[in-house]
Order: structure tokens, then C-alpha cells, then sequence
């Protein structure tokens, strides 16, 4: 069984706010009790068997110009430059 | 006018110049008008279909080239980019998101003279099966307004199925293409991972997910691939294959074909209704001339574990890149400590995709990655040779694309694993990339069943004429409303 802590560790880690969601914690651990079912998954080996498929063609790594139309209908656009909160 | 034609005879009726553009394109936006407000398909109508549809009709009356499909207007899941429209994937962290390019599908679809009518509703980011977990509020089942339509692609499913627009694209990662085609009496078509360029498409689980039409006949949805598979240098993951006509030969029947029936798929926790109806597709399919054997694929059972713990540790990933500065919601300007702005901004994620992300920051980490990830990794390999097994012996796969008949909107909202489980019977098609495809095939209590056919790898050819074998054996009643 998962405890409550490594599953708030998770939630920081990935930046999300637990303080109000007590019901995420039952539902996250009722989920991953549920994906302990892959335990019983008998498989051959533990290392993992990866496909390595060779891409031939890839486009040519080139910088393209876009210019202004890419950030025209961005928000808070003004100039060359795009407005963010203030951070610390 | 009659807008519940197929895009086949829409072509036909454009072609005789029985119907102008013009005219169709103004009653469907009619339609939209009155049906909206009781079915939600759409989060944005394209406010220059009527203009498109003016140009379209000048260049037919004046034999200009218009492409294959002719002024056809058709409904885009709203997590599909297209340029100079709303792309918000139903989320408040894109609610102001303008797209500034075509995906490769709709750049096809364009240059085959499409119209696209609008952008269709979701759950938030693909994420669900219910369309519920939408920012912008749930869309409806038009067979029946109290119910769900299915999910992720609730609004493109809605939308063809009430007749607000002839064709649809969708997303499948999970069923997501299917799951509401079954719901909403529609097909819709998962193809072979690689088959359609995903170029422009809001990922979520890059490696599992695929665009696929939703239309009202199986033969509307071969014309639509054949205008939107094909390799795009612009995803790496399409594959360079000799170009197929869909069309061709759709009704060389299935005498002489073997279909295995899945037993993990067709046993217990089968809704009775949805249990029989299958029965009677089988029995059709023999009468057709098909072998049909019960076929077992014991790692099934494993299947929904697998495929959540793989989704959640990309869509993880994926969406760490929405930090709300570029497009989003207004901030105050005020200063913040980097990590309390970042908790701050995915405050407005809704619930399942806090969920997901809380989960798929957890399967990957340290001290857990061997026990979830890797072990997924690991049971989905086992899964794809299972399948491809089973492809040695049998042309194609068969069981109910959902496991029980639509349900009541909010009935299932609470209980996120019991949604997850209702993925079952779909998402063995995207854990081993091959194609899947649901039929419409009975409607029970006035909800609609769908039958759900799977076919190797590239296979679509075959699988499209199994698909229209059986459609040619229902007579379904159009959509109540």
C-alpha cells in the first residue's frame, strides 16, 4: 500500500496543490491499488525489450523565420516581447 | 432539405446541383442554432463557413478545381489545431488559445475543399469518456438528452449524429474515437498507429494516440482516410506506404473470413443488453459467410492497468508545458516565487486531469518506475504479441466497443476507476497500435449498441469492408430529435 506522503511528494513534485483536495488522495490510492493488479502480470523477463526503429528521412534541421504571425494572438503581446507575471 | 445525407450522397447532391453549398451550409447552421442549446456539440462555430461556402459554389459554377469533397461541412475535436481558430481543448489554461497553423489533417481536408463547421467539444485534454470533464460544461446524447454521449470525442459524435455537420474528426488514445461513436450511433474509425499524420494534434499520450473520422456509413468514413492518411514529414511516426483507395471493393463481403471472438472481452461484465446484441452480430457475421471462433487474449486482463499507468506518465509530462503565460487566463502582475505561481496556475486544471497528473508524476519516480512503468512497458509488449498471436490465426477481432449502454449524465462523475474500467474493450487497439473500428448495430430502450471490429496493423482496407458488410445488414431508425 502507497502511503499518503509519497503521494503528496508526487503532487509537489509535479507542482500541484493538495491543501484542498483530501478526495484526490482516496481516489489516487484507490488507482494505484487497482494498478497493482500488473504484479500478478507474469512476464518473461523484467528488462525491458525497446524496438529501435531507424528513421531515415528526417526533414532537414533548419531554422525557419516565422515572424510576428506565430505570436500575434498571443496575450499580453506587445512588441517583440510578451508580458508575464512578475516571478522571484 | 435533408440534412441526415451521408458525405457520399452530399457529393452526389452537390455534383447534380441538386443543393448549392451555399444552401446546405446555411440549414446546418440553422440546425446548429436550434439544437445547441440542448446538445453542447460544439465550444466554437466557424463564423466564415458561410463566406467559405459563397466561394466554393463560385469556383464549382465556374469549373474551378474544389477538391473532392466539395464544400462538405465537417465538425473538428477541439484539441486539433486549425489555423486562426480556437483551439482550447477545453481547458481554461487554453480558453483564449488561437491556433496559428493547420494540422496536417485539416490542411488535407482543406485542400479537398472541406468546410469546417467548428470545434467540437471534449473532456478536458481527451482525458474521460463521458465528455463531462469538459471546462466549458457536458455535451448531450441526442438519442437522449439525459445521457452521456461518450468521450473523449463527445462533441464531434454529438454533432454527426444530430446532424450538425456531415463528418467529424475525432482523437483515439484510449477509445476516445469509438467510445462515442458507439454511444451516439455513429462509426468511428482508430487507425493504425501511423496511418494519419498527428501534426497538429494537442498531445496527450503521444505514443498510443491517433485522428480518426466519425461519420454516419463506413463508406464515409474510407473517403474521408483517403484524404487524410499518408505520411507527413512533419510526424515522424507516419509510415511510407503505397497510397490505398478505401473505397475500392468496401462491399467484397466477408465469405470465407475468420473473426475471433475476444472471451475477455465478450464474457463477464457485459451489460445483458449489450451481451445479446453482440450475440447477434456473430451470428450475423456466420450467416455472411464468416468463421467465428472464440478467441482468448489472457493479458487483457491487465489491459486497463497498462494502458492508465503508460497515459498518465505522458500526459504528465505533456501538459508540465502549460504554464499559462503565453495564452491563458489573466494573472495579477504581482511577484511570485516560481513554484507557488506554477501550483497557482495548475490550480484550474479540472479534476481528472489533476488526477492524472498527480499520477503520472507517482508511475515514473524513483523507487516506483520498476513496479508501474517499466512493468507496463513490459505487460503491453506482452499484449502486442498476443495480439499479433492471434492475427496468425484470425482475420479480424470482434467484441462490443463499450462494455454497457450509455449512462445518465453525473451517474459515473465520482468514481474515476469504474470510468477507467469501461475502457477495456477499446484500448487493447491503441496498447498494440492496430486499427478498430464501431458499427452502429442495434439501438436497445432507445440507446444506441456498437458493434467494435479490430484488424491488424494496415489493415484497413479489410477491416472497412468487414464493417460495411455487417452495416449493410441493420436498418437503425435516424436520431430522435
Amino acid at each position: 500500500m502507497v502511503k499518503r506522503e509519497e503521494i503528496a511528494h508526487a503532487a509537489d513534485l509535479i507542482k500541484i496543490d493538495l491543501e484542498e483536495h483530501e478526495k484526490y488522495f482516496e481516489q489516487v490510492e484507490k488507482i494505484l491499488s487497482y494498478f497493482d493488479i500488473l504484479n500478478k502480470a507474469n512476464i518473461e523477463s523484467e528488462d525491458l525489450v525497446t524496438q529501435v526503429l531507424p528513421i531515415e528521412k528526417l526533414r532537414e534541421d533548419k531554422y525557419i523565420v516565422y515572424g510576428e504571425k506565430l505570436i500575434e494572438k498571443l496575450k499580453n503581446y506587445k512588441g517583440t516581447f510578451i508580458e508575464a507575471p512578475k516571478m522571484i | 432539405m435533408n440534412l441526415a445525407i451521408s458525405a457520399v450522397q452530399y457529393v452526389e447532391e452537390i455534383k447534380n446541383g441538386n443543393i448549392s453549398v451555399e444552401e446546405f451550409v446555411t440549414k446546418t447552421l440553422e440546425r446548429i442554432e436550434n439544437v445547441e442549446k440542448n446538445l453542447h456539440a460544439y465550444i466554437s462555430v466557424n463564423k466564415n463557413a458561410l463566406e467559405e461556402a459563397k466561394q466554393i459554389d463560385k469556383k464549382i459554377k465556374s469549373k474551378e478545381k474544389v477538391g473532392s469533397l466539395l464544400g462538405m461541412p465537417i465538425s473538428i475535436k477541439d484539441n486539433i489545431c486549425v489555423k486562426g481558430m480556437k483551439t482550447t481543448c477545453a481547458s481554461k489554461l487554453l480558453e483564449d488559445f488561437v491556433a496559428p497553423y493547420d494540422a496536417t489533417t485539416i490542411s488535407r481536408l482543406k485542400s479537398e475543399g472541406a468546410i469546417v463547421m467548428g470545434k467540437t467539444n471534449l473532456d478536458e485534454f481527451a482525458m474521460g469518456l463521458t465528455t463531462e470533464f469538459s471546462y466549458f460544461g457536458p455535451s448531450r446524447n441526442p438519442w437522449n438528452t439525459s445521457y452521456v454521449p461518450g468521450g473523449s470525442s463527445g462533441g464531434s459524435a454529438v454533432s454527426v449524429s444530430a446532424n450538425e455537420c456531415i463528418a467529424s474528426l475525432g482523437s483515439d488514445t484510449g477509445g476516445s474515437v469509438r467510445n462515442p461513436a458507439s454511444f451516439c450511433s455513429v462509426v468511428g474509425l482508430k487507425p493504425t498507429y501511423g496511418l494519419v499524420s498527428r501534426y497538429g494534434l494537442v498531445s496527450y499520450a503521444n505514443s498510443m494516440e491517433q485522428i480518426g473520422p466519425i461519420t454516419k456509413t463506413v463508406e464515409d468514413t474510407a473517403f474521408l482516410l483517403n484524404t487524410i492518411s499518408g505520411f507527413d514529414p512533419f510526424d515522424n511516426t507516419t509510415i511510407e506506404s503505397e497510397r490505398i483507395d478505401y473505397r475500392k471493393n468496401l462491399d467484397a463481403g466477408v465469405e470465407g473470413k475468420r473473426i475471433g471472438v475476444v472471451s475477455e472481452m465478450t464474457g463477464e461484465g457485459l451489460d445483458s443488453a449489450v451481451a445479446k446484441a453482440s450475440r447477434r452480430a456473430i451470428s450475423k457475421f456466420q450467416e455472411l459467410g464468416a468463421e467465428c471462433t472464440e478467441i482468448s487474449l489472457d493479458f487483457v486482463k491487465y489491459a486497463v492497468a497498462t494502458y492508465y499507468v503508460i497515459a498518465v506518465t505522458e500526459a504528465g509530462s505533456n501538459l508540465a508545458r502549460y504554464d499559462n503565460i503565453r495564452y491563458g487566463f489573466d494573472f495579477d502582475v504581482e511577484g511570485y516565487e516560481f513554484n507557488a505561481y506554477i501550483k497557482k496556475v495548475r490550480k484550474n486544471f479540472g479534476p481528472e486531469l489533476t488526477r492524472r497528473m498527480i499520477l503520472g508524476a507517482f508511475t515514473p519516480s524513483a523507487g516506483y518506475a520498476g513496479k508501474y512503468f517499466l512493468k507496463a512497458l513490459n505487460v503491453k509488449n506482452k499484449i502486442r504479441s498476443q495480439v499479433k498471436q492471434a492475427f496468425k490465426k484470425v482475420d479480424f477481432l470482434i467484441a462490443p466497443t463499450v462494455p454497457v449502454l450509455p449512462f445518465k449524465l453525473g451517474e459515473k462523475i465520482d468514481d474515476p476507476l469504474a470510468l477507467y474500467l469501461l475502457d477495456i474493450n477499446t484500448i487493447i487497439a491503441n496498447l498494440s497500435g492496430i486499427p478498430a473500428i464501431s458499427v452502429p448495430y442495434e439501438i436497445v430502450n432507445g440507446l444506441p449498441v456498437g458493434i467494435q471490429l479490430f484488424a491488424d496493423s494496415m489493415q484497413e482496407r479489410a477491416l472497412l469492408q468487414a464493417a460495411y458488410a455487417i452495416e449493410q445488414t441493420t436498418n437503425l431508425p435516424g436520431v430522435p430529435m
